[in-house]
């Protein structure tokens, strides 16, 4: 097994009738790292995670995640694959409102089995390993589980987003600018809890965002409009 | 199992829409099934008016105009049947017994019947059931006695020992009154939801005592008059009546006395068989009922046609919710179970919320229906076929939700875990 984690080589997509989007020649995530990913809306970023997450399949090219080549597995394996290795984060309203925290952090144990089980082997039981990332998140007082997601501040609810992209230790966890609707302070405190527990679950973070003085923070820093050759071209 | 753990929490998320929706079903299952259940007892009470009556005898008309005038106690008779045709009939070898009736008077809109005490005696409905009193007495000799049906004396206020005048002619405001012979209460019969217990049943002396010093269609004046006391007196024989029900010794003579009395030489005579005569006027009326019962389909479907609309509107705003199910995890058929599931939850809400209504409402109507309508609505537990209506209903529900689900299944593919605002 490479130590990569995320290989991607020759990547090529275009969304139907529309010019090519992404062209990314090589680009290499390893295990445990922690890369920031600059990219500017229109520089192809949502489009780069939905194919990490097997969503979409390129054009051409392949990406292979933990050694296994996304395209060429079927829509339903691609689905189970990413919720087995990979949580996410997204930019704000990440939580089901109409659930309690609790049951928002368990939500990716009740589809996939690999995660149940890890979660169960570290801590006993997925609803002791939701309070225990809970509580190493900032969120221990029992009676905030209980309550309704919506009801938390946007501090909390994405603390409760980390949890649920964290449990059963995703070899993966993907955050797509889940800072921006946070002051200055409050990101690099998030930031420092989610560096924190990505490193107790051994998990590598790809995190997009397109605020460079985060950049410092990160083990390695890359640009999505340099690596993308298609936008390069086209601003040229 | 999480699946409709997720999908009640959504719909709790959207409860205002939701209980909507549950009511706009439930009061469309409720009509449903109240039109069934009218129409199964207003079939069922119609069949009950008559039983175990093998011929019906009236002057020559149409039968439908027969069983009109002698069993539901609507319309007129367009001739009368003489007295002695009815004799030989009611000696004839094949008749077991013949009840005797004449219409013509009533009692503030309600009819009064003469018969004779063969009418208590062999007289039976629904389920060859037999009349009974709930109080009182069958008339005797005294011809100015009157026994009522149950509603008569409910809605008039009348027990045992009132005094009533019955008025000429069966307008429910009539002119000419009986009131030089008032008549006395004597009996009140048991409720049968039948016309029974919409009439006044008097003796055929008693018919007769009243007409009896009648000229050409008018009362008599002065001193042709004939007093209550001159009438007792009197021999009071009927010189003509209105009908007559036939019950035969045999079944399978039915056919050949309904000719013999077609062909009767001493006057035009109509025989019928209730049975038959009930089935053709049924046939009549069952096109109102199936109207009915085709509106309240329609009322259902609209109801479910609200749910799917409902649902679709939901979609976009909840494409947010699909798509982070997605990034946790669900595939796309476990988005479009989700709303199946919950259309599926939406119908059974609306049917059971509308079997409630429905057992509530006959809990509340019941008495009144059956005082003023003479049906009788059972509370009972939902009868096959309703089950089946209700099962219609929530696969309609089932294949409804196929809809949104499909279109939820494409914009999740479409989607995927992008998040649009």
């Amino acid at each position: 097994m490479s130590a990569a984690l995320i290989h991607l080589s020759s990547l090529g997509f275009a969304w139907p009738g529309q010019p090519e989007l992404l062209d990314i020649d090589t680009f290499t995530l390893q295990r445990g790292e922690s890369l920031f990913l600059k990219g500017p809306s229109g520089s192809g970023k949502t489009t780069l995670l939905g194919l990490l997450g097997g969503v979409q399949k390129p054009n051409r090219g392949s990406i292979r995640l933990l050694d296994q080549d996304l395209s060429t597995l079927s829509a339903g394996a691609r689905d189970r694959f990413r919720v087995d290795h990979t949580g996410y984060i997204f930019q704000q309203f990440n939580l089901l409102p109409f659930l309690s925290v609790r049951e928002n952090v368990e939500l990716p144990c009740h589809f996939s089995k690999l995660r149940s089980s890890r979660a169960v082997q570290r801590h006993g039981s997925v609803a002791k390993a939701s309070s225990a990332l809970l509580a190493h998140l900032g969120l221990q007082q029992p009676a905030l589980l209980e309550r309704r997601a919506g009801e938390l501040s946007i501090g909390q609810q994405q603390r409760v987003a980390a949890a649920r992209a964290l449990i059963g230790q995703p070899e993966l966890v993907i955050a797509d600018e889940p800072t921006s609707a946070l002051d200055a302070d409050a990101r690099e405190a998030f930031l420092e809890l989610l560096f924190a527990e990505c490193r107790e679950a051994g998990s590598s973070l790809l995190f997009v965002s397109h605020d460079q003085s985060l950049a410092r923070l990160f083990d390695r820093s890359l640009s999505l409009a340099e690596l993308n050759r298609a936008t390069r071209l086209a601003e040229i | 199992m999480y699946l409709l753990r997720l999908a009640l929490a959504s719909l709790g998320n959207r409860r205002f829409t939701a209980l909507l929706t549950v009511f706009a079903i439930a009061l469309s299952v409720c009509l449903l099934l109240a039109v069934e259940r009218v129409r199964t007892e207003a079939r069922a009470s119609f069949a009950n008016t008559i039983s175990g009556t093998d011929l019906i005898v009236g002057a020559r008309s149409g039968s439908v105009n027969l069983l009109l005038y002698s069993v539901f106690r609507i319309g007129n008779a367009t001739n009368n049947i003489r007295w002695d045709s009815f004799e030989h009939f009611a000696e004839h070898r094949q008749v077991k017994w013949a009840i005797p009736i004449s219409l013509g008077d009533s009692h503030r809109g309600y009819r009064v019947m003469g018969t004779s005490p063969a009418y208590f005696q062999h007289f039976r409905y629904a389920r060859s059931q037999a009349l009974q009193l709930s109080s009182g007495r069958a008339f005797a000799d005294d011809p100015f006695e009157v026994v009522l049906g149950a509603e008569v004396a409910d809605a008039l206020h009348y027990s045992l020992g009132s005094e009533l005048v019955l008025a000429h002619g069966v307008a429910t405001i009539s002119l000419v009154k009986h009131d030089d012979k008032p008549f006395k209460v004597v009996g009140i019969l048991k409720r049968t939801g039948t016309p029974v217990d919409r009439t006044l049943h008097i003796s055929l002396a008693g018919m007769e005592a009243l007409h009896v010093d009648w000229q050409n269609g008018m009362p008599a004046r002065g001193a042709a008059k004939v007093s209550v006391e001159q009438a007792r007196s009197m021999e009071l024989k009927p010189k003509q009546i209105t009908a007559v029900l036939l019950g035969l010794n045999s079944k399978i003579a039915t056919f050949s006395l309904q000719r013999e009395i077609n062909e009767f030489r001493g006057e035009p005579l109509l025989a019928i068989l209730p049975g038959v005569a009930l089935q053709e006027l049924w046939s009549l009326m069952g096109t109102a009922e199936k109207a009915l019962f085709v509106v309240s389909l329609f009322v259902v479907l609209t109801g479910l046609i609200g749910m799917l609309t409902a649902i679709l509107t939901s979609l976009n705003e909840r494409r947010r919710e699909m798509a982070i199910l997605r990034s946790v995890g669900a595939r796309p058929w476990h988005i479009a179970s989700l709303l199946i599931v919950e259309a599926f939850a939406l119908a059974l809400a609306g049917v059971l919320l509308g079997l409630l209504l429905l057992y509530v409402s006959i809990a509340g109507v019941q008495g009144y229906v059956q005082s003023h309508y003479g049906l009788y609505l059972p509370l009972n537990l939902p009868t096959r076929y309703e089950w089946t209506l209700l099962g219609a209903i929530l696969s309609a529900a089932l294949l409804m939700g196929c809809v949104p689900a499909w279109r939820a299944y494409r914009q999740s593919l479409a989607d995927g875990l992008s998040i649009r605002l």
